[in-house]
């Protein structure tokens, strides 16, 4: 076979032309959001997509946001790529670290692992949503961190705060030993875990004093 | 009165920003036109690609650009590590890249390319490729000079008929060979002498952060967002990789998910964003996945290796003999140097013979991981070292004192020396809180089907180095900015370094602010942020700085109020002596106005030309500079020490181990921030635990792919892993030849942890050590059992 | 065709609201069509790329299948009832407790929050081989590559197998099994099976875990009251504490008088590629007061006839000692 030719951006068949016009056609210049999955309605252009984005509207940190999903779209990607938020991280896609943990319904839950389509009227709490909207201050399990100095590389933060949320909301009085195991689906390569395990009973802790 | 700063405990200052989702790391970021771009990896462990067809995917609406190996680098016949390569010498290793609108058009777009692959013979296990006759993972042979090109080295077979009978084999032309003394003669002597074949297996850094990068071009000078332990470093090396002046690069890494030494400096896939975006005139965002992380992200190597130990009757060690062969992937590693250096230093024998050799494997990349060598062979010998002193009726924690060096051990085979050693100190001091006195007590005490045990290891590793520079200024708003070259991988050094040089000019934490991870900021000249050795070199280096700025600002002070500069002292964010007092904030001002060294315009002679002065240049006339090199110098290498103590239960009928007590103590100089040391003791710990206990790799040796390639496959160390509560701290004794008196810990921590569970769990055994990595309940469970166990003593990549 | 992982293919979601339109949906679409409940065995075929189905039904919003009722004297448990509410469940911890022990020992919470118990009894087998989409007999090949001599098989089967080596994963099976339960199954009229009659072995087909063929839906779970309040135990073993299958697992019921055991059930998973019911080990403990004699021999007869692969003999032992500590934990 011939030897494999590199194709500019603008250069193929495929190319400038129809790309011109359909930013024209969408009256949108190729604007600052950027997608993993297809935005490509921007860019105006067909893409071999069998299935169709669909707007639907998200009830996310309290807000409701209007936000077009493909049907395979998972939660992570949607508030990661479409929607700005990403305080909810990417560590393997796969429900096997917890990085990804959001609240659905206050409950937490792997954002990698749930279709943004299944969450239609339900609530959504990412860790951009737990401090006051209004003043900035911190949530409970947030303050309980900043005490007690808690995580090291902190990818694994915003996963675990979240999963500490959810355990006080079920469970304000934990042992030790019932805290480990609320916190055991989170995963924390630099191993903080005795400091993390620390934070999420003074969390407790403050919770109940307030 | 300023507060006490070191030995204190302060929140670092990104900690809000983590816990806000705020800090923002590789992936997180965005630019106007971003496009993506995922790889396409070789599934064959090693193959030529005879061609690629890309007419399909390159006709797909969407797809942008392919890069193949030789768009960003020639073919090399050395064995090193490119972005992309037409001969994948691993399962997994990156043929080509594609760049498209979005993620899913990439996918899509890689499953339309017809690769044509020729198979080519693969090996994954060194001693497979050391049998006469055995494959090698390359075309070439299994060794490589710089000098002589390839070459085969191969065992004979009398080496595999004694490995057969269960001997340690004798192999004599080991490419790596040194010696002490005669080993020979003192196991001749010995009270007591043992020989075991052991092996540690290899495992993924993993770290929770994949190495995803975001780079775009403007004006010929790339923006590049990247995941990396170190900045200035990476800085620099990045710069090199892109061709450009680290002066146009502006590179931008203020958090870091862990790297664990697999990104330690530009790790290789960092610059193929960059190289994509320079191709196709926009910002591409590669997003790496944790499948992938599996692969290019790096592991430790693994050592096939026998060990013979040689005691006297009061338990002393008179004698090691080691022979290793390290499984070190297609790009070589060099852990097992370290080991031999390790275990000489670590148990001080009177003889020494260390054996290595690196063979080449074709199994993802090798590279250091938390103590390198270090961590292995202190897991492997520990027990060992038990079991001679079970056998002589001592006590194991004696005769580990009686083992462990004093300041004046000279080490490796140019017996190196250190700069101090409280190894001893952090021994005794950790055994006294562990109570090693009643646990050792319980020691193989069954209770139902649980059987307790207790174990302890002591784990050096390197903590130190010397010669970088330091970068202060304090600006008219009174505060103290301190420009870290340094990497934020979460160790928290980027404040941590700063508190000695904030605590001699007298200020609060709150009057400090640490300036990181934005290359256009300046940076000084930093190390990498690996071998645990920020907190030494840097400590210093920001001491310096501040021991220069602290000159001027009494030389400032002197001169607008009078007296002598040795006079005025600096407090609470002031200066003040006989001629009344100043703020620093007029101090800043004042240093504008006189210029010359004051504020930069002029600078120090030692200071780094190529990597500080620029740095320095671009703070000139800001505010009151302090910047120095740390010629503080020193004699003998630095290293730190851990104990790790460790309290189990056997379960008898399951061979499952729960790790019940843990405590580690550290001889690693001055302690700066007390929270901060306990969580790299017990970080690192745990890492160690996870390496004893759990992870591996596992390939099918018939097809030479990898099965634990999934994070819950290679099961690190969760929540219920590890005890419920844990202890550390150290003896917190100054290395004398530093003026901060500061060591690292990163790194001994590892070798602690898993030493302190690998003996723990021979004890469980009755002194029975199972001599492999890691200890799952099956092997352990076919021990007991008196079973045939899943594997043979010298099997690697299983589980 | 060159491969690529982490990227979910495109497909056409369907959200039915009712089991009827489900079961319509399942039909029309046939072999086109993927089930998604929890979705923690779903995303990974997908996410794999190996299965690539056109239609999605997210049964998700079908009420019915929701929830968790009390029912002549048991409980009937819908199958979309997440793990977590299966173990918060009044009932179900303090009559069935066996189910929420079982139920808490599934990967993690926010894995258990989302997770349900239809899934987790129907979820498809983890043998590495075979989830990396090699062309396998449960694949529809000819081939097994983890029977082989050097193959990595440390986690398969040591009974049951033929032709295929896989083991059933599931935590709750086991449980459920053990507390008798029914499995109701629309496919397309409404069926009821036993619990144990639900797992299918590779002798009655190779490609499928579970009675449940495209277009069948698992809607209820049926616990009878027979084994309420009982005495039980259940323990898995594995290699971390969370996310980990399996080793081996038991799970058993005994109802006592006095000290005697007047009947039990017991089941143990991991070892078989379905649930294996020790009856044999039943029979033997009934009458008996579980005595160290008995648990020796309950043991023994369990492992009778138990085949190691090259790599997982300590199952052996392994499952032996868990149904030797089951009756211990009555004695």
């Amino acid at each position: 076979m011939a030897e494999v030719e590199s194709v500019g951006v603008l250069e193929k068949k495929y190319s400038r032309r129809t790309f011109i016009k359909g930013v024209i056609a969408t009256g949108a210049t190729v604007s600052a959001s950027s997608y993993a999955l297809r935005g490509t309605s921007l860019l105006g252009a067909a893409t071999f997509q069998t299935s169709t984005e669909r707007l639907i509207t998200l009830n996310v940190n309290g807000q409701q946001r209007r936000v077009d999903v493909l049907p395979h779209e998972t939660l992570a990607m949607t508030l990661r790529y479409k929607l700005n938020l990403t305080g909810t991280k990417l560590g393997c896609d796969r429900a096997e670290c917890g990085a990804c943990t959001v609240l659905i319904d206050g409950v937490n839950q792997y954002g990698c692992s749930i279709l943004t389509h299944q969450l239609r009227g339900r609530s959504v709490v990412t860790i951009e949503g737990l401090e006051d909207a209004d003043t900035g201050e911190l949530s409970v399990v947030q303050e309980a961190v900043m005490e007690q100095g808690g995580f090291q590389c902190a990818f694994c933060a915003p996963g675990f705060i979240m999963s500490m949320t959810a355990m006080l909301d079920t469970n304000p009085n934990p042992t030790r030993e019932e805290a480990r195991h609320a916190l055991s689906g989170n995963l924390c390569r630099c191993a903080d875990y005795d400091k993390i395990l620390t934070c999420a009973m003074r969390a407790a802790e403050l919770a109940r004093s307030v | 009165m300023a507060e006490r700063l070191v030995g204190a405990d302060h929140a670092p200052p990104d900690l809000r920003a983590k816990i806000t989702g705020r800090a923002r790391y590789a992936e997180d970021f965005r630019a106007p036109g971003m496009v993506f771009m995922k790889l396409l990896l070789s599934p064959m462990p090693h193959c030529r690609v005879r061609n690629v067809d890309a007419t399909r995917a390159l006709a797909l609406p969407g797809v942008i650009d392919i890069l193949r190996a030789s768009d960003v680098g020639e073919p090399s016949d050395r064995p090193s590590e490119s972005m992309l390569t037409d001969e994948p010498l691993y399962e997994g290793e990156p043929i080509l890249a594609i760049a498209a609108v979005d993620e899913e058009t990439c996918a899509a777009a890689i499953e339309l390319i017809r690769l044509d692959l020729e198979p080519l013979p693969f090996v994954l296990d060194p001693l497979e490729s050391l049998r006469p006759g055995g494959p090698n993972a390359f075309t070439g042979g299994n060794q490589f000079s710089g000098q002589d090109g390839w070459s085969e080295y191969k065992w004979t077979d009398a080496e595999f008929a004694a490995i057969e009978r269960g001997e340690m084999p004798d192999p004599q032309d080991m490419p790596t060979t040194w010696s002490k003394g005669d080993v020979d003669a003192a196991f001749a002597e010995a009270a007591y002498v043992v020989m075991e074949p052991i092996v540690h297996q290899s495992l993924t850094h993993h770290p929770m952060e994949p190495r995803s990068t975001m780079a775009y071009w403007e004006n010929g000078r790339p923006f590049v967002y990247v995941s990396t332990q170190s900045a200035q470093r990476t800085k620099m090396g990045l710069a090199d990789a892109l061709d450009v002046d680290p002066e146009d690069l502006t590179f931008v890494s203020e958090y870091c998910g862990g790297g664990f030494g697999s990104k330690i400096g530009g790790h290789t896939h960092m610059a193929l964003a960059p190289a994509m975006s320079r191709k196709i005139g926009r910002p591409v965002m590669h997003r790496v996945t944790r499948y992938e992380e599996n692969y290019i992200g790096r592991a430790r190597p693994g050592f096939q290796s026998w060990v013979k130990m040689g005691f006297r009757a009061d338990g002393k060690c008179t004698a090691i003999d080691l022979l290793i062969a390290q499984e070190s992937g297609p790009y070589g590693a060099s852990d097992y140097n370290s080991a031999g250096s390790i275990a000489d230093l670590a148990f001080t024998p009177e003889n020494i013979r260390f054996r290595g050799v690196a063979m080449y494997t074709n199994t993802p990349p090798k590279a250091a991981q938390r103590g390198p060598g270090g961590a292995q062979i202190i897991s492997m010998l520990e027990p060992i070292h038990d079991k001679a002193a079970r056998q002589l009726g001592l006590d194991r924690l004696q005769v580990r004192l009686l083992n462990a060096p004093t300041a004046d051990v000279g080490f490796g085979p140019r017996n190196g020396t250190l700069t101090s050693v409280f190894a001893r100190e952090a021994l005794a001091e950790g055994a006294e809180i562990f109570d090693w006195e009643a646990k050792q007590a319980l020691s193989g005490r069954r209770v139902g089907s649980k059987v307790t045990g207790v174990g302890l290891g002591l784990s050096p590793y390197t903590a130190g180095s010397r010669g970088y520079d330091g970068l202060l200024v304090i600006r008219p708003d009174g505060r103290l900015y301190a420009y870290q070259g340094v990497g934020n991988l979460g160790t928290h050094s980027i404040a941590d370094t700063v508190k000695p040089a904030a605590q001699l000019l007298g200020l609060n934490w709150d009057q400090v602010e640490i300036v990181w991870g934005d290359s256009s900021r300046g940076m000084p000249r930093s190390s990498i942020q690996a071998g645990s050795q920020t907190t030494h070199a840097h400590s210093r280096a920001n001491y310096a700085a501040a021991e220069d700025a602290l000159r001027k600002i009494r030389l400032v002070a002197s001169r607008q109020l009078g007296g002598s500069p040795n006079a005025y002292q600096v407090d609470n964010g002031r200066v003040s002596g006989p001629g009344g007092s100043m703020t620093f904030a007029q101090v800043a001002e004042r240093a504008i106005a006189l210029g010359g060294e004051f504020d930069g315009s002029t600078l120090p002679s030692d200071i780094s030309e190529r990597e500080t002065v620029p740095a320095a240049q671009r703070l000139a006339g800001q505010g009151l500079m302090g910047v120095a090199a740390d010629a503080y110098g020193g004699n003998g290498s630095i290293y730190s020490w851990q104990a790790g103590f460790a309290l189990v239960e056997l379960d008898v009928e399951t061979g499952m181990v729960e790790i019940l007590e843990y405590v580690g103590w550290a001889d690693c100089g001055t302690v700066i921030h007390p929270r901060s040391l306990k969580a790299q003791e017990l970080g690192g710990s745990i890492q160690g635990m996870g390496m004893a206990m759990s992870q591996r790799w596992v390939f099918d040796p018939r097809y030479g792919v990898p099965f634990a390639n999934r994070l819950y496959t290679a099961r690190p160390p969760g929540f219920h892993d590890v005890p419920l509560e844990m202890t550390a701290g150290a003896v917190n004794i100054p290395d004398p030849q530093t003026p901060v008196g500061a060591k690292g810990i990163g790194e001994p921590s590892v070798g602690a942890g898993a030493a302190a569970l690998t003996t723990a769990i021979a004890d469980a055994m009755g002194g029975n050590c199972l001599c492999r990595t890691p200890l799952t309940p099956d092997i352990i469970l076919a021990e007991l059992e008196g079973r045939p166990g899943p594997w043979s003593r010298l099997d690697q990549h299983v589980g | 065709m060159a491969t690529i992982k982490d990227m979910i293919p495109p497909f056409d979601l369907v959200q039915p609201t009712s089991v009827d339109d489900a079961v319509a949906l399942l039909r029309e679409h046939g072999a086109n069509a993927w089930v998604l409940a929890g979705g923690l065995d779903t995303f990974d075929w997908l996410k794999d790329r190996i299965k690539r189905p056109g239609v999605v039904v997210d049964i998700g919003g079908i009420q019915e299948l929701h929830g968790i009722r009390d029912a002549q004297g048991g409980l009937e448990i819908g199958a979309m009832a997440t793990l977590t509410e299966v173990i918060n469940h009044q009932r179900v911890r303090s009559e069935y407790s066996l189910l929420a022990n079982a139920a808490d020992h599934v990967a993690t919470p926010q894995i258990r929050n989302q997770g349900t118990l239809g899934g987790n009894v129907s979820q498809d087998t983890r043998c590495w081989y075979y989830r990396s989409g090699w062309p396998c007999y449960r694949a529809g090949g000819n081939t097994c590559y983890a029977s082989a001599p050097v193959a990595m098989n440390r986690e398969h089967a040591i009974m049951g197998t033929s032709r295929c080596v896989a083991v059933n994963p599931s935590d709750t099976a086991p449980a459920l099994i053990a507390l008798d339960a029914k499995m109701v199954v629309q496919s397309p009229r409404r069926r009821t099976v036993d619990a144990e009659d639900y797992f299918i072995g590779p002798t009655t087909d190779i490609t499928r875990m579970t009675i449940l063929k495209p277009g069948d839906l698992l809607t209820q779970i049926h616990i009878p009251a027979t084994w309420a309040n009982s005495s039980f135990y259940y323990e898995k073993v594995r290699d971390r504490g969370s996310w980990d299958f399996q080793l081996v697992s038991v799970a058993a019921a005994f109802r006592m008088s006095g000290s005697t055991i007047e009947e039990a059930r017991i089941a143990v998973n991991g070892v078989a590629p379905y649930p294996v019911r020790l009856e044999g080990v039943e029979r033997l403990v009934r009458g008996t007061n579980g005595d160290e004699a008995t648990q020796v021999a309950a043991g023994d007869l369990a492992i009778a006839g138990a085949r190691a692969l090259a790599r997982n003999d300590f199952k052996i032992p392994m499952m032996r000692n868990l149904v030797r500590r089951a009756v211990r934990s009555v004695a």
